[in-house]
């Protein structure tokens, strides 16, 4: 009964990391239609940052949770209105492809300049506080409060504020948000960034959790994926909702089948949502 | 006309590398094929039918582990290894597609390729079978000749199944369901076995190939039988040559090889960076093909006369 609580727990604190990069990655497809493929990478970069900031220059921690996801902004900017603003209405399998292959671009720069190993940060958030009985580690508490809190003020911010709702509007109708005198373009490179940035927060976050290296990203990334295919595209309660759900199947199933088997779990459990409902155990019904 | 002298082109090529070529040439050419064969099973799902797939490796990687299996435990010959990697790509292929076919657009594409990740991860973990991440290893084929000759044979294949693709009423509607799937399905096409259909004939042929691959190698890891760089170099040289086209897969499987094997040799560290530099300069700047630009120096005649020719003789008004 212990362990069941434990890996409840558990699978819980790693939802909210994921709910963070879905969130991310359904803002982006909602105002864009592109898929981001280089979505974990931008993971990897956040977290292969903070082990530079903390272990190579010795800044504290909250340093990097402010520094890199700030960083993480502008680096978004440069590459949409570099790359992927050109192919936003080209068909889906140029953006596809071009996110694709910068996603190899960055993970080769990532293994050039830190090599293959694994990255760890010794001595940052080790200790670990009692719940209902169950000891949970600080690293993956700081980094759920942190992940879910963001994830919930962007929500905020999207309901609530003149911006949110520009973003809102072009995702559901371009145009119509273009004649009402909303700059298309300029939503859609902040949206970008802002997605981007929450990526690399989600990096900062799991460094001291998992050790980072340069080829992590893909790890995340597809459990991201499954999360957006079964919570709905275009629904940000289903993104956090799927991500939560996720995170304690993948414990679950890594708890009783092994630890890389957790990952085939989860697909198992997309294609079972699949065959049930296509659009999604939240989803609205995106026009593709 | 053209298309015939394309084909004995091909085969003088062909035949011109067994004859004259060195070890080199031939270990070029082998790998060039394998490009090919996976370009065109690509072309008939992502091209022809409009589906963004991004898991044909799944696929390739496991025909290969079925191949190197069958070859290592039960003294298989390649060829027969390579037939029932193609089968069990088949046996694959059918139950995903139909799951899977149900997702439109990018859905599609990030599942697929999830689950290629899936497949790695499960590969590497399950040694008892596959060896993990050591991998497994066959006593070398020394006289390559043969491979070489058989994944010719595939290509050829591959090369005239598109031609009838192309000039087919099957053909046809595979692309009504690109262009637009709800139309193509309220005009009374079987959008969802026709789907099945194109992705099983894009998935048979590349676990087969997987299979040859693996015996060209002598040797399978998940890592080369699942090769993310591999799914992203097939579809980046579909889409220099031209998307759903007859000839625009091999062009781009030559143009993109030959550009790899020349960075291959003069950077060895960055090449994987580099292809992606590459893929991303197709991306941007050459959308259309290579195709398209001869095409329009009429080099090639466009292909949409040889469907007027096939709706007149058929008497289906275009």
């Amino acid at each position: 009964m212990k362990t069941l609580l434990e890996l409840l727990l558990n699978g819980i604190l790693l939802g909210g990391v994921y709910a963070l990069m879905a969130c991310g990655l359904n803002l982006i497809f909602g105002v864009m239609r592109v898929i981001n493929f280089a979505h974990g990478e931008f993971l990897t970069i956040g977290a292969l940052a903070t082990y530079s900031l903390c272990v190579t220059f010795k800044l504290p921690f909250w340093m990097a949770l402010l520094v890199v996801p700030a960083v993480m902004a502008v680096l978004g900017y440069a590459m949409q209105v570099t790359l992927i603003a050109r192919v936003i209405n080209a068909p889906m399998i140029m953006s596809l492809l071009l996110t694709y292959a910068l996603s190899t671009v960055l993970v080769n720069i990532g293994l050039y300049i830190y090599g293959g190993g694994f990255k760890g940060i010794p001595g940052l958030l080790t200790g670990s506080v009692q719940v209902m009985g169950v000891g949970l580690s600080e690293a993956r508490l700081v980094a759920f409060g942190v992940a879910l809190g963001v994830s919930l003020a962007v929500f905020a911010f999207l309901k609530k504020s003149l911006f949110g709702k520009a973003i809102r509007a072009v995702s559901q109708e371009p145009e119509i948000a273009s004649i009402s005198g909303i700059s298309v373009e300029r939503v859609r490179n902040a949206t970008f960034a802002l997605g981007a940035a929450m990526a690399g927060l989600a990096g900062v976050l799991i460094a001291p959790i998992y050790a980072a290296d340069p080829q992590m990203g893909s790890r995340f990334l597809i459990k991201v994926f499954a999360v957006v295919v079964i919570g709905g595209m275009g629904s940000y309660g289903g993104a956090i909702a799927g991500a939560l759900l996720l995170g304690v199947v993948e414990v679950l199933g890594g708890y009783a089948f092994g630890q890389m088997a957790g990952s085939a779990v989860v697909y198992l459990v997309m294609i079972a949502v699949l065959l049930v409902r296509p659009r999604g155990l939240f989803g609205v019904g995106v026009r593709a | 006309m053209k298309f015939r002298l394309a084909l004995a082109a091909f085969a003088a090529l062909a035949a011109a590398v067994v004859l004259f070529g060195n070890d080199y040439a031939l270990t070029f050419t082998i790998q060039l094929f394998v490009f090919v064969v996976l370009a065109y099973a690509w072309n008939i799902i992502g091209g022809y039918t409009g589906y963004s797939h991004f898991g044909q490796m799944s696929f390739f990687g496991i025909g290969a582990y079925v191949g190197v299996l069958l070859m290592l435990h039960l003294k298989w010959h390649w060829l027969g290894a390579a037939l029932a990697a193609g089968g069990a790509g088949l046996a694959l292929a059918v139950p995903l597609g139909w799951i899977m076919l149900r997702l439109k657009g990018p859905f599609f594409a990030i599942s697929l390729f999830g689950l290629t990740r899936v497949f790695e991860a499960v590969s590497f973990e399950w040694d008892a079978l596959t060896g993990g991440g050591t991998g497994l290893y066959l006593p070398p084929i020394n006289d390559q000749r043969m491979l070489y000759l058989a994944l010719a044979l595939l290509c050829l294949g591959m090369l005239m199944l598109t031609y009838w693709i192309d000039n087919s009423r099957f053909g046809l509607q595979l692309q009504a369901i690109r262009d637009d799937e709800g139309a193509a399905e309220a005009l009374g096409i079987r959008t969802t076995r026709l789907k099945v259909t194109a992705f099983s004939l894009s998935a048979v042929p590349a676990a087969a190939c997987g299979a040859l691959f693996a015996a060209h190698l002598a040797f399978i890891d998940p890592p080369t039988a699942f090769a993310p760089v591999m799914e992203v170099t097939t579809i980046a040289m579909v889409l220099l040559g031209g998307l759903g086209t007859i000839l625009g897969p091999a062009i781009g499987a030559v143009t993109f090889a030959v550009l790899n094997e020349l960075l291959w040799s003069r950077f060895p560290d960055l090449y994987y960076g580099l292809v992606g530099l590459v893929v991303i300069a197709c991306v941007l700047f050459m959308p259309r093909g290579i195709v398209s630009l001869l095409v329009r120096s009429r080099l090639i005649a466009p292909g949409r006369g040889a469907f007027r020719r096939i709706a007149a003789r058929s008497g289906r008004a275009p």
